[in-house]
C-alpha cells in the first residue's frame, strides 16, 4: 500500500494493485493514522476474495470446484454459495447470455498470439458452456462434466469493490470511495457534502473521458470491448463472449451502469454486453441509469439519466 | 450530467415500462450477498456493546481534618439492539462516611456521618440515518433522600455529517426528609433543557456549543446545616466550549474546554479544562489533566462573622431576622480552585480495556480569579481514584 500524491488536501488515497487493475481506495475527513487503518482492512479485504475467487490461483475455491469438474460434489462456505446463487440470478435474469461457466472459451481464444479459433474449435468447448447443468446444492457445487470451468468474472471484482466498502464503513468512514480497475462505489460525499466526480473512460483514448458524473454514494462499473482485446483484419476481438456461439461481442465499445451497489452495475453492464443490441431495452426494464458508446461511437443514454442518481 | 465531448451525437433510447424483465431481480439480489447492502447508518449507533465495571474512591480533607471518605462501586452496560436501538443502563453504590462538612474553619465540630447511596438509570435510543432520540429514567434513593429523573435527548445531523444539532430537556423530583427532622419529605423539583452544536471545522478539529438551563424550584436548603436559608427557586445557565484538535505527526489529541455558569443566587464560575490524549505503543494512552475553577460566592453566603450575642455559627443579626436568606456553605462562598490528573487507559485486545483515573484537587479562597476569595475558609483537598474495566462483546 501506497499514499498517492494526488489526492486533493484533508484526502487520503491509497494505491494498490490487485485482480490484474490498478487500484485505489480513497479517504478524507479522517486523521492519517485512522484513514491508513480503514484502508488497510479494505485492501486486506480485496485481497481476500482476490485469493478465494481468481482463477488464476490454484490455492483458492474456485480452482478446488473446477478440479473437481466431472466427479463429486465440492462443498462450499456460505459466502461462495451466496455467490453462485447470484451467479444462477444473472443467468435466469439475461436469458442465458451471463453463463458463468463460459470462461472454457479462453482456452481457444489466445489473446496474446492474436488468433481467431476455428470453429471446430470453439464448437468442441460450446457444450462445457452450461450453466443448468451445473449441480449447485445447499454446501455443495458439482461441475457435471469434465473440462468445465467456473468463473467468478462479471461480478466477483464488483463483490470485492463492495465488500471493501462495507470494510471503510465499518472502519468508521463517511467520506470517500474505492476504484478497482474502474470499477467503483462511494461509501459518502466528500466532507463538505459535494459529490465527487467520477469520470467516465473514452473506450478508444484512455487519456480522455467521454462524462462525468456526480456521484455521492453509490457504484458505476462500466465495461468495454478495450480492457482485453486484439485486432485484427480491422475487426475488433473483445474478451466478452457470447456463451452461444463462443464469439466476442462487438456492438458496444463501452457501457457504464450505475446501481447502489458495486456488484449490481457490474453484472448489469456486463450483462448490457452481452445482449448487444437489445440491451438499452433491457437495462430501461431492469431499472439502473446507464450510459454507452455503441459500435459507431454514438453516446447513447438510458431512460434514466445517470445524474438522477446523484 | 456534464458532457466533456459534446460531438459525440447523444441518442436517448425509448423506455417501455410494459415488461420489467429480469433485470430488476439482479439489484435485490445483489444486495442480498453478504455484506454487500450499504449500511443504513444509523448516526453513531453503537455496533458493539459494553459491559463494565468501576471502583471510585473519594478523599476530601481540611488541615488536620479528614472529612469525607466515598467508595463507589458501580457498573454499566451498553446493548445494541437490530442496529437501530441500543439500551444502556448503569447501577452505582455510594458508601459515604465521615465527618459532615464544616461550616467555618474557624468552627470545630465534625459531627459524624455515615450513609449508604444506590442509583441507577437506564436509557433507550433510536438512531435515524441522521438522528437519534433517547428517553431515559434515573433513580437514586438514600435513607433521607429520594430523587426521581426522566429525560429526553434528540440529534440531528447535517447530510454531510460535519455538524450535529442537539436538543434535551430533562425533569427531577427529589424529596428531602432529613434524619434531624428539622423538616419533613420536603419537595423539590428542576427542570432543564439542553442546546448543543457540533461543528466538525476540518478533518482534525471539533467545535462543540452546549448551552444549558436549569430552573429548580421548593427546598433548596440543606437540612444539616444549623443556619441555611436559601431561595426556594433557582436558576442556571451554563455555557461549554470545547475544542478537540488532532495533531497528525504524534497522533494525539488536544482537549479544551471552558465553561461559563451563571445563577440567580449570584454564583458566576469558569471552568477551563486541558486534557493531551496521548496514545501510545501496545495498547496504552495516557491523558494528563489540567483543570482550573473560580467562583463568586451567593449573595447570601455570610463569611465567618458571627452574630455577637448568638455567637457561631449565626450570622449578625439572626436573633431579630432568623428567616433572612443566609449560608454558610462553602460551596457558596468564593473561591478558586485547580485539579491535576491524569488518565491511563490499556486495550488488552479489540474487546478488554481497563483504565485509571486519579486527580488530586486543592481549593483555597484565595485562587479565586477576578476578585477575593471568601475569608476564614480553610483551604480543601481533596483525591478521586477511579478503576475500571470493561469489555465489548
Amino acid at each position: 500500500m501506497t499514499i498517492s500524491t494526488q489526492a486533493s488536501p484533508g484526502e487520503l488515497g491509497f494505491a494498490f494493485g490487485a485482480m490484474a487493475s490498478a487500484c485505489e481506495v480513497r479517504i478524507a475527513g479522517l486523521p492519517q493514522k485512522q484513514a491508513s487503518l480503514a484502508a488497510q482492512a479494505a485492501i486486506d479485504e480485496v485481497h481476500r476474495i482476490e485469493r478465494k475467487y481468481s482463477r488464476y490461483r490454484d490455492d483458492g475455491i474456485v480452482a478446488t470446484i473446477n478440479a473437481g469438474a466431472g466427479g463429486s460434489a465440492v462443498e462450499c462456505d456460505t459466502e461462495t454459495i451466496d455467490l453462485l446463487r447470484y451467479a444462477d440470478t444473472l443467468f435466469e435474469a439475461s436469458d442465458g447470455r451471463f453463463d458463468p461457466t463460459s470462461g472454457v472459451l479462453r482456452r481457444a481464444w489466445d489473446f496474446g498470439r492474436k488468433i481467431v479459433p476455428s470453429g471446430e474449435a470453439l464448437a468442441a468447448l460450446l457444450p462445457l458452456i452450461d450453466w443448468p447443468a451445473v449441480e449447485l446444492g445447499a454446501t455443495s457445487v458439482r461441475l457435471p462434466r469434465v473440462g468445465m470451468e467456473l468463473d467468478f468474472g462479471g461480478f466477483g471484482k464488483e463483490y470485492a469493490v463492495d465488500r471493501a466498502c462495507a470494510a471503510l464503513l465499518a472502519q468508521g468512514v463517511r467520506h470517500g470511495w474505492v476504484n478497482l480497475g474502474g470499477d467503483l462505489r462511494a461509501v459518502g460525499p466528500q466532507p463538505d457534502g459535494a459529490p465527487w466526480s467520477m469520470g467516465i473512460q473514452d473506450p478508444r483514448d484512455a487519456s480522455r473521458t467521454i462524462a462525468s458524473l456526480p456521484l455521492s454514494v453509490g457504484a458505476i462499473a462500466t465495461s468495454g470491448d478495450y480492457e482485453r482485446y486484439f485486432e485484427l483484419d480491422a475487426k475488433r476481438y473483445c474478451h466478452v463472449f457470447d456463451p452461444r456461439t463462443g464469439m466476442p461481442v462487438s456492438y458496444w465499445r463501452s457501457l457504464s451502469v450505475l446501481a447502489p451497489v458495486a456488484v449490481a452495475a457490474g453484472s448489469c453492464s456486463t450483462i448490457g454486453m452481452l445482449l448487444e443490441r437489445d440491451a438499452p431495452q433491457w437495462l430501461d426494464d431492469a431499472g439502473v441509469p446507464w450510459l454507452g458508446i455503441d459500435h459507431t461511437g454514438k453516446l447513447i443514454r438510458g431512460a434514466l439519466d445517470p445524474d438522477v442518481m446523484a | 450530467m456534464q458532457l466533456n465531448d459534446t460531438s459525440i451525437p447523444v441518442v436517448a433510447t425509448g423506455a417501455s415500462r410494459t415488461k420489467r424483465a429480469l433485470g430488476s431481480a439482479i439489484l435485490g439480489a445483489a444486495l442480498a450477498l453478504p455484506g454487500v447492502a450499504p449500511p443504513v447508518h444509523a448516526e453513531g449507533a453503537p455496533e458493539s456493546g459494553v459491559i463494565g465495571v468501576r471502583y471510585l474512591n473519594y478523599r476530601d480533607w481540611q488541615p488536620g481534618f479528614d472529612r469525607i471518605h466515598v467508595s463507589a462501586p458501580s457498573a454499566y452496560f451498553l446493548v445494541p439492539i437490530a442496529g437501530s436501538w441500543s439500551v444502556s443502563g448503569s447501577g452505582v453504590m455510594d458508601t459515604v462516611s465521615g465527618a459532615s462538612p464544616r461550616w467555618h474553619s474557624s468552627v470545630s465540630s465534625a459531627s459524624h456521618l455515615a450513609d449508604f447511596r444506590r442509583a441507577g438509570d437506564l436509557r433507550v435510543t433510536r438512531y435515524e440515518s441522521r438522528s437519534s432520540y433517547s428517553l431515559g429514567v434515573a433513580g437514586s434513593t438514600e435513607h433521607d433522600y429520594l430523587s426521581k429523573a426522566a429525560s429526553g435527548q434528540a440529534t440531528f445531523s447535517s447530510d454531510d455529517n460535519n455538524t450535529t444539532l442537539a436538543v434535551g430537556f430533562g425533569r427531577a423530583w427529589d424529596v428531602v426528609n432529613p434524619v434531624n427532622e428539622v423538616v419533613s419529605y420536603q419537595h423539590k423539583s428542576t427542570s432543564d433543557i439542553l442546546l448543543g452544536v457540533t461543528q466538525t471545522l476540518t478533518p482534525k478539529d471539533i467545535l462543540q456549543v452546549n448551552m444549558t438551563y436549569a430552573m429548580s424550584r421548593g427546598y433548596l436548603n440543606d437540612p444539616y446545616k444549623l443556619v441555611d436559608q436559601r431561595p426556594n427557586e433557582r436558576n442556571q445557565a451554563a455555557l461549554l466550549l470545547r475544542w478537540n484538535h488532532y495533531f497528525d505527526g504524534p497522533g494525539t489529541t488536544l482537549r479544551l474546554a471552558h465553561r461559563f455558569y451563571s445563577d440567580t443566587y449570584g454564583v458566576r464560575s469558569n471552568t477551563s479544562t486541558v486534557e493531551y490524549v496521548m496514545p501510545g505503543a501496545g495498547g496504552w494512552t495516557f491523558t494528563p489533566l489540567l483543570r482550573y475553577y473560580s467562583q463568586s460566592a451567593a449573595n447570601f453566603y455570610y463569611d465567618p462573622v458571627y452574630d455577637a450575642t448568638l455567637g457561631a455559627p449565626y450570622p449578625p443579626g439572626y436573633g431579630n431576622n432568623p428567616t433572612a436568606l443566609a449560608s454558610a456553605d462553602a460551596r457558596l462562598s468564593a473561591f478558586g480552585a485547580a485539579t491535576i490528573g491524569a488518565r491511563i487507559a490499556k486495550d488488552f485486545d479489540e474487546t478488554w480495556t481497563a483504565d485509571m483515573r486519579v486527580e488530586y484537587y486543592q481549593q483555597k479562597s484565595s485562587w479565586r480569579l477576578f476578585g477575593t476569595g471568601s475569608p476564614g475558609l480553610a483551604p480543601l483537598s481533596a483525591i478521586f481514584v477511579q478503576t475500571g474495566v470493561s469489555k465489548r462483546f
